[in-house]
């Protein structure tokens, strides 16, 4: 669950003030719902979801419910906690560790902040072998096979299970949930659970970075615009590039 | 005395720009501080690299060398900073941001216990906690971080910090890693290499980025043509990268790369905000596109309105002539 970049802000006085109720399914979670949801159907198993969040997460549930997933946990915050990444890890791996999973799909990042980090995070506590930006998914012979993105090329990865995977949206499409989804969403088991009913030092929850203010981004200066003969503008603009901005 | 201590990434055999612009900004953190600042390279030939980081001002480096790091794997790589911190006992351990970075930034800092900030556009150290900018909510606004732990991981994006030349007598260190089977865990099975172009984006001057608008084969080689004109390299949106015209490792933006290059041409693409925060800090943008209300044309000095069909041909004679 992240804000919605496309929301209206403003930031007054370092502050960010948006409306807080514009909250979404964080693309990248949404594609990792997604391709669980294509791999149980080709392999059998169940996609179960889980969120950290105050009240709103329940929704976020409910959409991933509705794509298809079979059962929800909400595991709920007051809101006013200042979580980080680690401080989200440090919670999924506690609540985590006592169940049983094949694998674990995170989002390779959070689509407001980009930090990045819960998921290799929650591997390392959990001590599973894991892979990030999964670009591509398959099963073979028990084994999670995982396309991932690298800075050249792409690795083929095959991971023992249980393991953890952090999925880009380059993955799959996620699938709008029907109205059918939609209903049988509502009859599909949410289980919660608060924070503070969960055996966790309060001091390994403090997060390790705190945004203190926001700015806004630095603006470019103006630029110029060409209209008309494209050949004229054309070549204007590559003079342009050489005697003004100095870059060919 | 603190210490900084700068991954120095190597790619394809070479020295990531990128990270020797960290070591640069961190040696003048280290100057205006009074710390250490250190270096490690981990790589199959690691101690190769040692004339070309002492360069930048590492008054130490650490090798770590061996087979087992001869390509990105995430259990090696994790292993060897584990063994790195130990023996230097850092206050801060810079990288700069890049996919193999990212792949063991989240699980380092939860196996070292420490604070950890990532994809950051400016950073500085005071002793004990690193002060951080780092662009949110799709590069959109910035966000004023302050992070504390001990070490401090943090990752920094391309272009961030100029390089900056500060030759020194390095002492090599060499350190032994050993890894095995149970510190892979997982098995890397084959690398399907990036096709088409080699230049490195987070570090080429110049990059022409082809958005839906390029359709065909003719808009293919429009484009690369005007690339080798620039001795550019090629980039492209997610559109592109998705429907398979371009190699997935030439997307740019939010999920691709973030790249700033001194010259940035976006031919057929919108301006959505997810490209835009991968390229909105390039020294100069130039966007053509036949949509004169497209958002692009928001960040770009110089808006072509045209067909790119059309406005490609002469801009890539032009230019030739100018280079001529
Ligand atoms: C979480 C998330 C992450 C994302 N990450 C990325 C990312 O990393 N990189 C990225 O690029 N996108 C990313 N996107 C997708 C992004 O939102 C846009 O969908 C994408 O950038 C659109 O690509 P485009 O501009 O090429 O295509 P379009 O938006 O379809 O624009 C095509 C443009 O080409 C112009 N055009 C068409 N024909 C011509 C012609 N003959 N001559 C001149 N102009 C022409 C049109 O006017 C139009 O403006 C992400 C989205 C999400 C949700
Ligand atoms: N509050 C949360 N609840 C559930 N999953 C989370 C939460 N925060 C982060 N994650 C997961 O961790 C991924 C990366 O998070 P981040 O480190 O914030 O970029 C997200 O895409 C999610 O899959």
């Amino acid at each position: 669950m992240v804000p919605d970049v496309y929301a209206p802000f403003q930031i007054k006085d370092g502050e960010l003030l948006m409306d807080g109720d514009r909250m979404v399914l964080n693309a990248y979670d949404a594609s990792a719902v997604e391709e669980a949801l294509v791999l149980t159907e080709k392999y059998g198993g169940d996609v179960e979801v889980i969120c950290i969040g105050a009240a709103k997460a329940s929704e976020t549930i409910r959409k991933a419910l509705a794509m298809g997933a079979a059962k929800g946990y909400h595991v709920q915050t007051n809101g006013d906690e200042s979580y980080d990444s680690s401080s989200y890890a440090q919670i999924l791996a506690d609540f985590l560790k006592s169940k049983e999973y094949d694998v674990l799909s995170f989002g390779k990042q959070s689509q407001d902040t980009d930090s990045g980090l819960t998921g290799g995070m929650v591997a390392q506590l959990l001590n599973l072998p894991y892979a990030t930006n999964a670009v591509g998914l398959e099963i073979e012979d028990g084994n999670l096979i995982v396309k991932r993105q690298g800075d050249t090329g792409q690795e083929m990865i095959a991971l023992p299970t249980p393991c953890l995977v952090t999925c880009s949206n380059d993955m799959n499409e996620p699938r709008i949930p029907n109205l059918k989804g939609i209903m049988a969403s509502k009859r599909k088991p949410v289980e919660s659970i608060a924070v503070a009913d969960m055996d966790l030092d309060a001091a390994a929850l403090e997060a390790v970075s705190k945004v203190t203010s926001y700015s806004p981004v630095p603006a470019r200066a103006a630029g110029q615009k060409f209209e008309g003969e494209p050949e004229e503008i054309a070549s204007k603009v590559a003079q342009l590039l050489d005697t003004e901005a100095n870059v060919l | 005395m603190s210490t900084l201590l700068t991954y120095v990434a190597i790619s394809d055999g070479k020295i990531k720009r990128s990270s020797l612009e960290v070591l640069s900004h961190c040696k003048s953190i280290a100057d205006a501080g009074g710390f250490s600042c250190e270096a490690v390279i981990i790589d199959e030939n690691a101690s190769t690299f040692t004339d070309d980081v002492q360069k930048y001002g590492a008054s130490k480096i650490y090798t770590v060398s061996g087979d087992a790091f001869s390509q990105h794997q995430n259990g090696s790589l994790l292993k060897a900073l584990v063994k790195v911190n130990e023996a230097v006992n850092p206050a801060l351990v810079a990288f700069a941001s890049t996919e193999s970075t990212k792949d063991v930034l989240g699980a380092l800092a939860a196996q070292l216990k420490a604070g950890v900030v990532a994809d950051v556009s400016s950073f500085n150290f005071d002793g004990n906690n690193v002060s951080a900018q780092r662009p949110m909510m799709a590069a959109k606004i910035m966000g004023n971080v302050d992070v504390t732990g001990n070490p401090i991981l943090v990752s920094v994006r391309s272009g961030s910090y100029d390089l900056n030349e500060n030759p020194t007598t390095a002492e090599v260190v060499s350190l032994d890693v050993s890894v095995d089977s149970d510190d892979l865990r997982a098995t890397l099975r084959e690398i399907i290499s990036a096709t088409g172009d080699t230049i490195d984006l987070n570090e080429a001057d110049a990059i022409v980025a082809a958005g839906r608008g390029v359709k065909d084969e003719e808009a293919k080689n429009l484009i690369s043509e005007l690339a080798s004109v620039l001795n550019a390299g090629i980039g492209a949106s997610r559109a592109l990268t998705e429907s398979g015209v371009y190699d997935p490792s030439l997307q740019i933006g939010q999920t691709g790369k973030v790249v700033s290059p001194q010259l940035y041409i976006a031919v057929g693409i919108s301006g959505a905000i997810q490209h835009v925060a991968g390229m909105a800090n390039s020294k100069v943008i130039v966007a053509i596109n036949k949509d004169a209300d497209a958002p692009i044309f928001e960040v770009a000095d110089y808006g072509i309105v045209g067909d790119l069909y059309k406005v490609l041909p002469p801009f890539i004679e032009e230019i030739k002539k100018i280079k001529n």
